[in-house]
């Protein structure tokens, strides 16, 4: 029964203090929201920048060009090795007739160049896309290798270089996630916690009040904890809000960024686990704020009032 | 009830606020703790209540030693004592029954209870009429009521003062003295930290003299009628 007395008062003391402190909660949130908004930003950017690297990762593709001798009736067959290998995602054949009208279409009007050659004359071949996870220079080699062995294959072809560049892009995409996404998370902390450690010297005497009446530690810092919750998820909505304007405002400007992202086909908004991931960052920053910077003011607190 | 042995306190070199104090005190006896500013009567108070720690000594309340507790047990020890301060230490936001209710209810007392619970005290103490007001629409005399309602309302056994009318006027000063003096009815033991010479002349029945830190007396006297 004691424990949902406490509760209630808990609860009763974060209700007295939203209402009585609101503006003071309000301005802990905005400050949340400005530093979540950053946060969310880079979020935003690193976001397209990956579907921009997975654009790319797309277009990497290896061709395996077939020996002459290869039956059209042992096509299927060489298809279904080539599917069941691990980096492949699909393969398609490119017949002979295929492939010289693709290259045609490609010369344009001077298509009649090819019209002395015989109709074999470029090799029939399959093209393979590969899987997300197989899109770099290292798996498109080691599947390069094992088509080489096979006996119907005459050679093996991929953009090579492309495919290194696209490694290092992928690689300076995935160290800022960590370097960048760590040294704004760690900014955020330290502007909310300061935020929220202006905020507890205006509520000095509820504090030592509540310590002298022999409130536990527990009773002391829960309602700081809910209320930085609270705070912290607020400001994470603002913030999210703000951003949805943003994005909005980015789409409108989309021309001032030039052709990079036409392979995106325009710019995206943070995908939902994202959306989750700032809103738990909000709601972390909040109670962890609160609670790290309600314990650094208690150990002030009690030095302090020992050398009165 | 409170026995304290060769207790000092330290805030580092030279600062020596009290040195190697011994007395004890009985349940329901009522001592005045008195000396000239800086001879140590707050800091004696802290150490009883363990708002600070002492640097030799220990301190035994019923039986506890109280300068052993873990923060658990300062909380605990602190629900057992009641503390009036000379700034009454009241929550600006809250009404006068509420700042008295609260500390019933940091003791686990259901909301009803501890708000019915600190009417009747508010009444005892001449309040009624001002349950509703807020600190700042008090006087120093009535916030001063509301702050010894806050410290009665867990029945404590032992009452802590520590200046108790040094923010009031001299009629609301020997009112709260008497107030204060009552709750020895209740059987509560209470010590009384102040510098004013004339309440330990009219109501000290056992003065601790303090200066520069050191117990110099400790006189007890019949009480007066």
């Amino acid at each position: 029964m004691k424990i949902f007395f406490l509760a209630g008062l808990v609860l009763r003391q974060v209700g007295a203090s939203l209402r009585h402190l609101f503006w003071t909660h309000a301005l802990t949130a905005a400050t949340t929201a400005i530093a979540l908004f950053v946060f969310g930003a880079f979020l935003l950017f690193q976001t397209n920048l990956e579907y921009l690297v997975r654009g790319w990762g797309e277009e990497l593709q290896v061709s395996a060009y077939l020996n002459r001798d290869v039956a059209e009736e042992r096509v299927g067959a060489l298809l279904q090795r080539i599917e069941a290998m691990p980096e492949v995602a699909r393969a398609r054949y490119i017949s002979h007739a295929q492939a010289r009208g693709d290259f045609q279409a490609a010369l344009g009007a001077r298509s009649g160049l090819l019209d002395g050659l015989p109709p074999d004359a470029l090799p029939a071949s399959v093209e393979i896309a590969l899987k997300p996870a197989a899109r770099s220079a290292e798996s498109a080699a080691r599947l390069a290798a094992r088509l080489k062995q096979d006996r119907d294959i005459a050679e093996v072809e991929y953009p090579q270089q492309w495919a290194e560049n696209l490694d290092v892009a992928a690689l300076i995409v995935g160290w800022a996630k960590w370097v960048f996404g760590g040294i704004l998370f760690l900014a955020v902390f330290f502007v909310v916690r300061s935020t929220v450690r202006l905020a507890l010297f205006a509520r000095q005497d509820e504090v030592e009040i509540l310590q002298l009446v022999g409130a536990s530690q527990t009773l002391i810092e829960a309602p700081f904890v809910i209320e930085g919750m609270i705070q912290g998820l607020a400001g994470a909505a603002l913030a999210i809000a703000a951003l949805w304007g943003f994005y909005w405002w980015l789409q409108d400007q989309i021309a001032v960024f030039g052709a990079w992202l036409a392979p995106l086909g325009g710019i995206r908004f943070l995908p939902v686990e994202r959306i989750g991931l700032l809103a738990a960052i909000g709601w972390l920053l909040g109670s962890a704020g609160s609670l790290f910077s309600l314990r650094g003011f208690l150990r002030t607190w009690h030095a302090s009032s020992a050398r009165l | 009830m409170i026995q304290v042995a060769h207790l000092s306190k330290s805030y580092g070199p030279g600062r020596r606020a009290l040195t190697d104090i011994s007395f004890e005190i009985a349940r329901g006896e009522v001592v005045f703790v008195s000396g000239p500013s800086g001879a140590g009567k707050s800091t004696l108070l802290k150490l009883l209540f363990r708002q600070e720690e002492p640097s030799e000594g220990q301190i035994w309340i019923d039986g506890r030693n109280v300068t052993r507790l873990a923060s658990r047990g300062v909380a605990e020890l602190r629900r057992r004592i009641g503390l009036v301060f000379q700034e009454f230490r009241l929550l600006a936001h809250l009404n006068a029954l509420d700042n008295v209710a609260l500390a019933a209810q940091v003791a686990g007392a259901s909301r009803r209870a501890s708000r019915t619970k600190a009417y009747q005290l508010l009444r005892e103490l001449g309040l009624k009429e001002r349950y509703d007001a807020r600190p700042l629409a008090l006087s120093g005399g009535e916030q001063q009521r509301v702050a010894i309602a806050r410290a009665l309302i867990n029945d404590p056994a032992l009452i802590l003062a520590d200046e108790p009318t040094g923010n009031v006027d001299d009629e609301a000063a020997e009112e709260i003295m008497k107030l204060l003096l009552r709750m020895r009815e209740r059987g509560a033991t209470i010590v009384i930290a102040t510098h004013d010479r004339r309440m330990i002349e009219r109501y000290g029945t056992r003065v601790l003299r303090l200066e520069q830190g050191a117990l110099i007396r400790d006189l007890a006297r019949a009480a007066e009628p």
